[in-house]
């Protein structure tokens, strides 16, 4: 029996949202088969990291928590990635956003007043929006590839946060240790839900995604941004300019980056210390796929990658799988999605072999 | 500056380009063949936890780095599979890639925290790099001299060979390659594989000369600026040399500030250890400055192949 691969007139609107499903699904299976192979509690692991903080309510203040800000960069990563504009340095943007509310909280530490905490975010805002406008420009104005910088100054901005939180902004009164002071209650994220550990940056996540999905699918914006990526001489013939196009998907992408960094060390951490990287930047490249670069689909796809975060920590503690397994399961999850793209431009077809004349006794 | 320093400084630097001069190499012949494979970084990264793991248990370096190049090439065909079988975006393939290599080597990395390993010995007699001069040509790994080798070999296929020949047209041109009547795919998958290889022999120099001991993500984005080499070399093996030990004087300026020593007290640590990263950049722009376009990279670089449709 063979199978041919036929090119659909349309690609599949049903492929299209159910290969995501299925990769999900399958990266349990197959992850847990490949675990028990290589000497882990397979099924166990599959359980803990995929079910156990869905089933577990407790676990759902940390979903919201961890989902967030992988939801803001990734609702702005996809902006970029339709348009075919590469920014796979959201961790970098996402440091420097939270540096620039950092240097706001500590210029006006002994300060108070309800502005402080609209102000870091501005601050962090332009913090990302700046450190994208590097790759932005040197891809508008030199052609040089915004993959490598965008990447190269991800390693920048880790070592631009190790020299302030040693140096400059050093806690005076921390006893030498690399953190900055912590900030004042009005720096701080409020917690919404009472007695939980759920802040604004939660709504906030929910309210980008929704104005990004309006502007995607309604405006003229949104119109922009997919024809540029799918047809960049169609929208050179309609007079959409490319460079303006990769600065406006590289400062959306960077600017939402700056935003989630600044929710994050306002939010869950309080203060600047060198641990505050935590790779949201690169997770976040997953669930824009997941998502399929859709703002809802993100949402969703978010949660997921929330609830692998989570799992990997309960499966640390209960049967002691490393957390690196974790980043293994999410590999294999974009791996399992890329492998499906082809069935929705693809349909598989049973080819029939006609026997030939030669052959027929 | 004296002899002794200057001669270290070299062999520093030689040794700081070499797992990035691999890495290139590898990726120039995948580039060439029209294919761009950002999962550098993954695939050096395995390629360093199994050459530790294997020296480790065998005590044998070469068993070591046959292992890496075997394991990164094996990986290397999920990328394969997934770009060139079923035609998947191949920058999102490649960083799926990345970052599966990131999490097998943590993963399996964990059990040799904290063990040392014995670096790889010199091939030569002992005798033989006493006198600094003599260092400057007999002091360094296997690895560096295997490395020099490998320029030259790759520098032979691709100007003088028939293969070379083929594999350069199926990444200028796959559709006149496909009608003379060659694999497009099959030589992709070829050259996939070979830049896996390279990358795993790139990661395993970080166990075998550069940091003897299990570290987390010790390849520290090598990968990466490996792949801006690729540009840097303007897909030429030999550029690629003399670029690859340009970036190991940047990062051997690293290590002397660290050290300490003049200018190191001015300016912060954390500046000397970004300089690799903006030197790249920095490289990126003077290159694009002087090639008005990127008119020497492969036509079909990036570009699914598609025969049948």
């Amino acid at each position: 029996m063979q199978f041919r691969l036929e090119k659909r007139q349309e690609p599949s609107r049903f492929m299209l949202y159910a290969t995501p499903v299925a990769a999900v699904v399958l990266t349990m299976v197959l992850g847990a088969i490949i675990f028990t192979t290589i000497g882990f509690d397979g099924v166990g692991a599959v359980r803990e990291i995929f079910l156990t903080p869905l089933i577990n309510p407790l676990k759902w203040q940390d979903l919201a928590v961890k989902a967030s800000p992988l939801i803001i960069i990734a609702v702005g990563l996809s902006i970029g990635y339709r348009a075919n504009v590469w920014n796979i340095g959201a961790e970098g943007q996402y440091i420097v956003g939270a540096l620039a509310g950092t240097g706001v909280a500590l210029a006006t530490w002994e300060m108070t007043g309800w502005w402080l905490l609209p102000l870091m975010i501005i601050a962090g805002v332009a913090g990302g929006m700046a450190y994208a406008a590097v790759p932005a420009l040197l891809r508008v104005k030199f052609k040089v590839n915004e993959i490598l910088t965008t990447l190269m100054l991800t390693y920048v901005s880790v070592q631009l946060l190790n020299y302030l939180v040693l140096g400059p902004w050093i806690n005076p009164t921390g006893y030498g240790q690399a953190q900055t002071r912590l900030f004042n209650a009005d720096q701080t994220l409020p917690y919404i839900i009472p007695g939980t550990i759920v802040q604004l940056g939660t709504p906030i996540a929910l309210i980008v995604a929704l104005v990004a999905w309006v502007l995607m699918s309604k405006s003229m914006f949104g119109f922009q941004i997919r024809v540029v990526g799918l047809a960049p001489h169609a929208a050179r013939y309609g007079g959409f300019s490319e460079n303006r196009t990769i600065w406006l998907a590289l400062l959306v992408g960077g600017g939402l980056a700056g935003l989630a960094g600044v929710l994050e060390v306002a939010g869950p951490f309080g203060r600047m210390v060198p641990s505050f990287p935590t790779n949201y930047g690169f997770t976040a490249i997953i669930v824009a796929f997941l998502g399929r670069l859709n703002p809802l689909g993100i949402v969703v796809a978010g949660i997921v990658l929330a609830i692998t975060f989570v799992g990997g920590q309960v499966a640390q503690t209960t049967i002691g799988l490393p957390f690196p397994a974790v980043g293994l399961f999410q590999a294999m999850m974009l791996f399992l999605l890329l492998a499906g793209d082809i069935l929705v431009r693809y349909r598989l077809r049973r080819v029939v072999r006609l026997p030939a004349a030669g052959e027929v006794a | 500056m004296s002899p002794e320093l200057l001669i270290g400084i070299i062999i520093t630097l030689v040794g700081a380009s070499t797992p990035i001069l691999f890495a290139a190499l590898g990726e120039l012949v995948a580039e060439k063949s029209g294919v761009l494979n950002l999962g550098v970084e993954g695939m050096m990264l395995v390629g360093a936890v199994i050459c530790f793991a294997v020296t480790y248990n065998t005590g044998n370096p070469w068993l070591g780095i046959l292992s890496a190049a075997l394991a990164s090439a094996a990986v290397s065909m999920i990328f394969a599979v997934l770009t060139l079988g079923l035609s998947a975006n191949q920058v999102a393939t490649g960083l799926a890639l990345t970052i599966f290599g990131t999490g097998f080597s943590a993963l399996f990395g964990r059990a040799y925290t904290g063990k040392p390993l014995a670096l790889f010995k010199s091939v030569f007699p002992d005798a033989l790099a006493t006198h600094p001069l003599l260092r400057a040509v007999f002091g360094y790994s296997p690895l560096v001299y295997l490395s020099l080798a490998m320029v030259a070999l790759v520098w032979w296929f691709l100007a003088k060979t028939r293969g070379g020949l083929i594999l350069r047209a199926v990444g200028e041109s796959d559709i006149s390659a496909h009608s003379m009547g060659y694999s497009v795919i099959g030589v992709r998958y070829a050259a996939v594989a070979f830049g896996g290889a390279m990358a795993g022999i790139g990661g395993s120099c970080f166990p075998l000369m550069l940091t003897p001991q299990w570290v987390e993500g010790l390849t520290a984005g090598r990968g990466w600026i490996a792949l801006a080499l690729v540009v840097f070399g303007a897909w030429r093996p030999i550029r690629l040399l003399g670029g690859a030990y340009l970036f190991g004087l940047v990062m051997t300026i690293e290590l002397y500030a660290k050290a300490g020593g003049g200018i190191a007290h001015v300016v912060p640590s954390q500046f000397w250890a970004a300089l690799p990263y903006l030197a790249t950049i920095l490289v990126l722009v003077l290159i694009s400055l002087r090639q008005s376009s990127n008119t020497s990279a492969p036509a079909c670089l990036g570009k699914p192949f598609l025969p049948t449709n």
